[in-house]
């Protein structure tokens, strides 16, 4: 009993996986009763609508649509391949409409069995033009536009078949780009049949010339659609001479990459690329055996071995193509003893990573971290290393030459294995993509219809978006965890007798290897090595796990030795604690923090290594903290000790943890210098407030006082109260005080004296935390004057006898720690002297600017460069800062944006109010960050502030990469200082010096 | 160790060579040589050698004087001047810090920065310099006035003249050190001559300059006479210049040409020149590096002193030579105010420079100066809106210190350096007294 046809109803269809219900429901109607058989295949297909609206098509462009219709009922199979292509890829949809016969290539019960062979590709192709596939030299008969076309129809037929293959029949992807590797060289074959007919038999018979795939084509594992890349070589045949010769193959080759590549009104193939050939664009198009040879022998670059490593000939002269590849091979596989070898591999991968264009770089399947390329790179570096000595391992398929590499023990089985899966699955993906418009990209498009339509096509019916989307997530971790692990591991089984079947390498291989990752004691680094893997037990199985990666890590950062030998340090201390390694294995961040800090900084090295449980805060959030939560924890924490000098030392170490935090955001680029100073700022202000309270407490209980005699407030000044402290900053303060009514004053100046001396003493005496340096020199009178005066005094004091200069500093004063009402009295007290009203006179600008000129000549030190020097050099903060200040002491009267202690927000602020042009402004300001971040990095990285541009190359070189600049750019750095500087003295020569 | 380094090591060997002079250039653009055993030669190769930066001029700032020459192994030749015998030989070297980064300071980065910059846009960058100088018969004094070793003018022929023979070994010896020839004459003055280098891209171009500029005086001491490369030795004859054609690549297309365009000059090639004539003022102060380059630039002749550009002018600053049908890769610009004395890695990097700034600009060309510029007067020129070249050094100093692209190009270190250095040298000279004074006043006053 035949089924009744009816309308499948919409839950049928969106269970089959349609989208557009109505045009379905209208088009499965004009199949009639196929319409049920039908349903099946469609569901399978990757876009069941692309695929039945194909086929309604396809049936009306055919000339026997009843044929076709009975085909599709009858046989499952020729359904499935027709419902896959048309669902699957919408070029070859286009190309059945246009040349509707070719449905019948479907039909056809082989294709579920048999790889079409290389041999029946060619002689197709090669016939498809009219020449004679047994001729040596075969020879295009056909017309030649013709025969252009003729090449380009006959290739979208075996295309067809192949892509049928690979839908419907689950053909595993390397036979797939082995088959596509074939219809390639087929092709290239026929182009150069095509090309010797429109160069004449005689001048093409004048030169054997031969093809010699690179890249993917010469693995055999090409894509459905990419360049293919030759090298073409040519010698002269009998009796001609070697100018000829060139000639005649020079044309030759050139028509071959024009057949190719041209697009006619049959469409299009693949472009040829050339450009792997040696000189690359610059160099002639062919070139005899010897010209190759000469050319690698001398100038050949290591990426250039990496690409021949591939090399196959594929069509033309096939006795010249084997010599050649015999010419290369000793070349391919002497490469790695080059100088430098990994270096060079690991800047070329660099640079692929730089040059892909951001918003592209999370999408990309090829270049991308985890990428194909990812895995490629490793599995040919491994094979250069080692296939330099065993002639097992070198294969030109990528995923031959990893399963040979798994074989001989030179990647580990399970990494292996991995690797494989990952490469397969991303392989995979970027031939449904490509397949689908015959377009070649390596992006995973981002809209749905695409995601929907790929994730079906690799077999996720259920949720194809977020199937795909988590499937492609899981192996590009993978390959990138195990790309790492590739290059490094070997190292640890030069010292640790690790046990199965893993690489080995010796110890003399692994002392050069360590030298060229950049090493410069590789001895001292093995050794460390060994030190810290050595044994059975679980620390060292988990170090051995963990190093590899250390390495990397430490090998792109300025001081890798330090990096490695401060590792090994902080291990030792912390070996044993159940957390620490655990921490470095389960959060991947924090062991890479912690490598970039070791190798960078010897501030935070010196901060780890007083306490080195600080390691622990490398897992947190780096933000800095604010001032109040830290105020409280310090109060806390000094609340729980009874002795005072025990309290002072939980505040200070309070403090050591969160300046550990600071440094490391800037190490890794988390914080920027305006948040490093305010973070500074911070928890300067915290630690004095906590500490001011302590000492207060200490100097009641020493003098038997149930009360203080008086009110105690600190004034922030300099760069501490603009809110820009640096890592080695002295904290510049006064100290105020207000006694309560009826205390003696006398007994409350000694009372706050005392006080300020106490808070002096506990923040200097030596602990495991870096001093804080309190110091008052700013204070009326400087060091003769009293250290501690009453708001009164102060008073009195400006009100008398004060300088131009005493105001310029109070510019930056800022109420920091202490009684709040006294500090906003002290403010509301200095206000008008910093701010007159109407500017200060033109007396007090030219003893400004004379102090200034003074100072420049006067304060810098002996021997340093006046133009690097960060304080008082060209352009430096102390232009930029007394350029500000005399702004502010001329204008903030007027402009109460001006009326700010921070260099930053003044400049904004005389910008907005016309005082400095809008390129002026940036000037200074660009300069003033980077003249700040410099101070900031030179401190990391020595561990003791400088103002002077570091001397050593290692010093300048961590300074650089502290600021962002890439390995060997440290000349650069100093280049762009000294730019952003001279800039800013301009500025400084007109608005400062008037 | 790379294949051209095995390469160098075994002529080494091979050619029994007992010296290896390791060259490289001062900012002056003075030729700088440190002679090494050929047993040192795999370190340097590896390490570099070592020397105090500061004793050089312009290169370090004096605490960091630790420099490292890194021989670069393509520029390996074997000396030919020293006769039989055991040889010696010479290569370029780079300038290298400690830790590797190259040197800011040394020219030759300078050159190769701005040519990378150009490549970033796919740009090469090709010269040709044509090189004259004196001939003198004796060695420098500074009393009397040189004599030239002839009397001949242009292209003349001269029997059995010092010339020609000077030329002839002159140009065997270049030619035996891999430096092409492609032309060589007689010049307009007496005993003055000319020597055109073949086409090559510009660092090989500027490494081939140094060479030339040592081969001569080579060969000249060797047959007892004296050569000067000296922009203007004498006040009625013409000066020395190095007339250089430069053009662009793209690949290996003239970047320059463009088939029925006027002059077949492509918009990359207006905007090149365009480049070359909006900063001609900034970038004189390299071109024409001393005191006495101006002197040959305000003396006429085959020197310009104005700012214009025009087709076969010969008085314009930039002339578009010609064009020779089927010739496309050969079309170029001809700079006529460079001088053979100058610092040809960084001229050439502030003339790249210039044109490239033209072109990412995208500068309009001014119009064509047709007529003889030297012939118009000064309000014809100023209604052509043809501006003049800077008169002296001092003027150059000054247009140089406030132009943006000089340190864009040179890096801040070897500008800064460079305009120290010349505001010296103008100081120096500006109080000297001259014998055109004393001739003068002496008698009168």
């Amino acid at each position: 009993m035949s089924p009744v046809p009816r309308p499948a109803g919409r839950a049928t269809l969106l269970r089959l996986g349609f989208q557009e219900l109505d045009d379905a429901r209208d088009r499965l109607a004009l199949l009639g009763e196929a319409a049920v058989e039908l349903q099946e295949p469609l569901a399978e297909t990757p876009d069941p609508d692309l695929a039945l609206r194909g086929l309604v098509d396809l049936l009306e462009a055919v000339d026997d649509p009843e044929t076709l219709r009975t085909r599709i009922v009858e046989d499952r199979q020729t359904a499935r391949r027709l419902l896959q292509v048309l669902g699957g890829s919408r070029a070859l949809s286009e190309h059945l409409l246009r040349h509707p016969e070719q449905w019948r290539e479907l039909d056809d019960d082989t294709l579920a069995s048999t790889r079409a062979p290389a041999y029946f590709m060619r002689e197709c192709l090669v016939r498809a033009v009219g020449a004679d596939p047994q001729a040596r030299e075969p020879i295009a008969s056909i017309p030649d536009t013709a025969a252009v076309d003729a090449l380009r129809v006959e290739y979208r037929r075996l295309l067809l078949r192949l892509v049928a293959r690979d839908l419907a029949h689950a053909v595993g992807v390397d036979d797939v780009a082995a088959e596509l590797s074939d219809l390639a060289a087929g092709t290239l074959e026929a182009a150069l049949a095509v090309a010797r007919a429109r160069v004449g038999e005689e001048t093409a018979g004048s030169a054997r010339l031969a093809v010699i795939a690179m890249g993917k084509c010469g693995g055999h594992e090409l894509n459905y659609v990419s360049d293919v890349d030759v090298v073409f070589v040519f010698e002269p045949a009998e009796g001609t001479d070697e100018t000829r010769a060139l000639r005649a193959a020079t044309q030759l080759a050139a028509n071959l990459m024009q057949v190719c590549s041209e697009h006619t009104a049959a469409g299009t193939i693949w472009p040829v690329d050339a450009a792997l050939r040696p000189e690359g664009k610059a160099g002639p198009l062919v070139r005899t055996l010897a010209s190759h040879e000469g050319y690698y022998e001398r100038w050949a670059k290591t990426w250039e071995f990496q690409a021949l490593l591939k090399a196959r000939p594929v069509a033309g002269d096939r006795a010249l193509g084997a010599e050649y590849v015999a010419m290369v091979a000793p070349f391919v596989w002497a490469a790695a003893s080059r100088d430098g070898f990994v270096a060079d591999v690991q800047a070329m991968r660099r640079r692929v990573l730089e040059h892909l264009p951001a918003a592209e770089a999370s999408r990309q399947l090829k270049l991308g971290s985890g990428g194909l390329r990812d895995v490629e790179f490793a599995v040919q570096l491994l094979q250069l290393v080692h296939g330099r000595t065993d002639a097992e391992v070198r294969a030109p398929t990528t995923l031959s030459a990893l399963h040979d590499l798994t074989q001989a023990g030179y990647v580990g089985r399970d990494d292996g294995r991995t690797l494989h899966d990952a490469y397969c699955f991303l392989r995979s993906l970027e031939h449904r993509i490509q397949l689908f418009d015959l377009r070649r990209t390596h992006v995973v498009p981002d809209d749905d219809a695409s995601l929907r339509r790929l994730g079906r096509s690799l077999g996720h019916l259920k949720d194809p978006i977020a199937g795909l989307e988590k499937q492609w997530r899981h192996h590009r971790r993978e390959v990138r965890r195990l790309h790492e692990k590739l290059f490094y591991r070997p190292l640890l089984s030069a010292v640790a007798r690790i046990p199965g079947p893993e690489a080995r390498l010796s110890p003399e291989r692994a002392t050069d290897w360590l030298a060229a990752l950049g090493y410069a004691d590789p001895a001292a680094a093995l050794r460390h090595l060994e030190a810290m893997t050595a044994g059975v037990s679980r620390t060292a199985a988990i170090q051995r796990s963990l190093l590899p990666v250390m390495l990397e890590w430490f090998a792109d950062a300025p001081d890798p030795d330090a990096g490695l030998w401060g590792f090994r340090r902080i291990s030792e201390s912390l070996g044993r604690t159940h957390w620490y390694l655990r921490l470095l294995r389960d959060e991947g961040e924090v062991a890479e923090r912690l490598a970039r800090v070791l190798a960078t900084s010897r501030y935070a090295t010196d901060l780890l290594e007083r306490e080195p449980n600080g390691v622990r805060l490398l897992a947190d959030d780096l933000t800095p903290w604010g001032g109040t939560t830290l105020a409280a924890e310090m109060r806390a924490s000094a609340g729980r000790q009874p002795c005072i000098d025990d309290a002072a030392r939980a505040i200070r170490a309070v403090r050591r943890r969160e300046l550990l935090r600071i440094a490391t955001g800037e190490l890794v680029g988390a914080t920027d210098v305006l948040r490093v100073g305010r973070g500074l700022t911070a928890l300067t202000d915290a630690t004095l407030g906590a500490t001011l309270e302590l000492a207060e407490r200490a100097i009641r209980e020493i003098r038997g006082l149930d009360e203080a005699p008086t009110r105690l407030a600190i004034i922030a000044m300099g760069r501490y109260g603009g809110l820009e402290l640096s890592y080695g900053s002295d904290a510049d303060v006064m100290f105020v005080h207000d006694p309560v009514p009826g205390a003696d004053p006398q007994a409350a100046a000694q009372y706050a004296q005392a006080v300020a001396n106490e808070l002096r003493r506990m923040l200097a005496m030596p602990a495991t935390d870096p001093p804080l340096e309190v110091d008052a020199d700013l204070r009326p009178e400087g060091k003769q004057g009293p250290l501690v005066r009453t708001l009164d005094s102060y008073a009195a004091y400006y009100a008398r006898w004060s300088a131009v200069w005493e105001f310029q500093a109070l510019l930056r004063a800022y109420p920091a720690v202490g009684d709040p009402e006294l500090l906003t009295r002290f403010m509301a007290m200095v206000d008008p002297l910093r701010f007159p009203a109407g500017g200060i006179s033109e007396d007090d600008i030219r003893e400004v600017r004379r102090i200034k000129a003074r100072v420049d000549d006067e304060r810098l030190p002996r021997g340093a460069d006046p133009h690097t020097h960060l304080k008082l050099g060209r352009g430096g903060l102390a232009d930029i800062e007394w350029t500000v200040q005399l702004l502010q002491m001329r204008h903030a009267g007027q402009v109460p944006g001006l009326r700010t202690p921070r260099t930053l927000k003044a400049l904004a602020a005389a910008g907005e109010a016309g005082l400095l042009a809008d390129e002026d402004r940036e000037a200074l300001t660009l300069a003033w960050r980077t003249v700040s971040a410099t101070r900031n990095a030179i401190t990391l990285v020595r561990g003791k502030p400088s103002d002077n541009l570091p001397h050593t190359a290692r010093e300048r070189a961590g300074v650089a990469a502290v600021l962002g600049y890439a390995p060997g750019e440290s000349d650069e750095m100093v280049n762009d200082y000294l730019r952003v500087t001279r800039l800013a003295r301009g500025v400084v020569e007109r608005v400062f010096w008037g | 160790m790379g294949k051209q380094e095995d390469f160098v090591l075994r002529a080494l060997e091979e050619r029994d060579v007992r010296f290896v002079r390791l060259w490289f250039t001062d900012v002056q653009g003075f030729l700088k040589s440190v002679a090494v055993a050929p047993a040192e030669l795999e370190g340097a190769f590896s390490e570099g050698i070592g020397f105090d930066g500061s004793a050089i001029e312009g290169f370090a700032r004096v605490y960091e004087s630790d420099m490292l020459a890194m021989p670069d192994p393509t520029t390996f030749q074997i000396l030919p001047w020293r006769g039989e015998g055991p040889s010696t030989a010479r290569m370029f070297c780079d300038i290298v810090m400690p830790d590797g980064s190259p040197s800011y300071a040394d020219p030759r980065y300078v050159l190769k920065r701005t040519l990378s910059a150009a490549a970033e846009k796919g740009f090469t960058f090709y010269t040709h310099p044509e090189i004259e100088f004196y001939l003198f018969k004796d060695t420098p004094n500074s009393t009397a006035e040189p004599v030239p070793v002839d009397r001949s003018g242009y292209f003349d022929h001269t029997a059995q003249s010092y010339g020609s023979d000077f030329r002839r070994e002159a140009i065997t010896m270049l030619e035996a050190m891999g430096i092409s020839v492609e032309f060589s004459h007689h010049e307009g003055g007496p005993g003055q001559q000319e020597i055109d280098l073949r086409y090559a891209d510009a660092l090989s171009t500027a490494d081939n300059i140094m060479t030339f500029r040592t081969v001569v005086r080579e060969v000249a001491l060797s047959q007892g006479i004296w050569a000067t490369f000296m922009p203007k030795p004498f006040t009625e004859h013409p000066g020395s210049g190095m007339h250089t054609h430069v053009s662009l690549f793209e690949g290996d297309r003239n970047a320059f040409f463009e088939a029925g365009a006027e002059y077949q000059l492509s918009q990359t090639g207006r905007q090149f020149i365009a480049g070359v004539l909006t900063h001609a003022s900034e970038i004189t102060a390299l071109t024409n590096q001393w005191v006495n380059s101006y002197k040959r630039l305000l003396g006429g002749g085959e020197a310009p002193s104005y700012i214009c550009w025009g087709h076969n002018n010969r008085s314009a600053m930039v002339r578009v030579p010609m064009y020779k049908p089927n010739k496309g890769q050969s079309t170029r610009i001809e700079l006529r105010t460079i001088d053979p004395a100058c610092n040809p890695y960084l001229a050439f990097a502030a003339i790249l420079g210039a044109g490239m700034k033209g072109i990412e600009e995208g500068y309009e060309l001014p119009r064509e100066a047709e007529d003889d510029v030297w012939s118009l007067n000064e309000r014809e020129r100023q209604s052509l809106g043809i501006e003049p070249l800077p008169k002296t050094l001092y003027e150059a100093i000054r247009v140089a210190e406030s132009s943006e692209l000089l340190p864009e190009v040179l890096g801040e270190h070897v500008y800064e350096y460079f305009l120290r250095n010349k505001r010296a040298e103008w100081d120096e000279y500006r109080v000297q007294v001259s014998a055109f004074e004393r001739s003068r006043m002496l008698p009168v006053l």
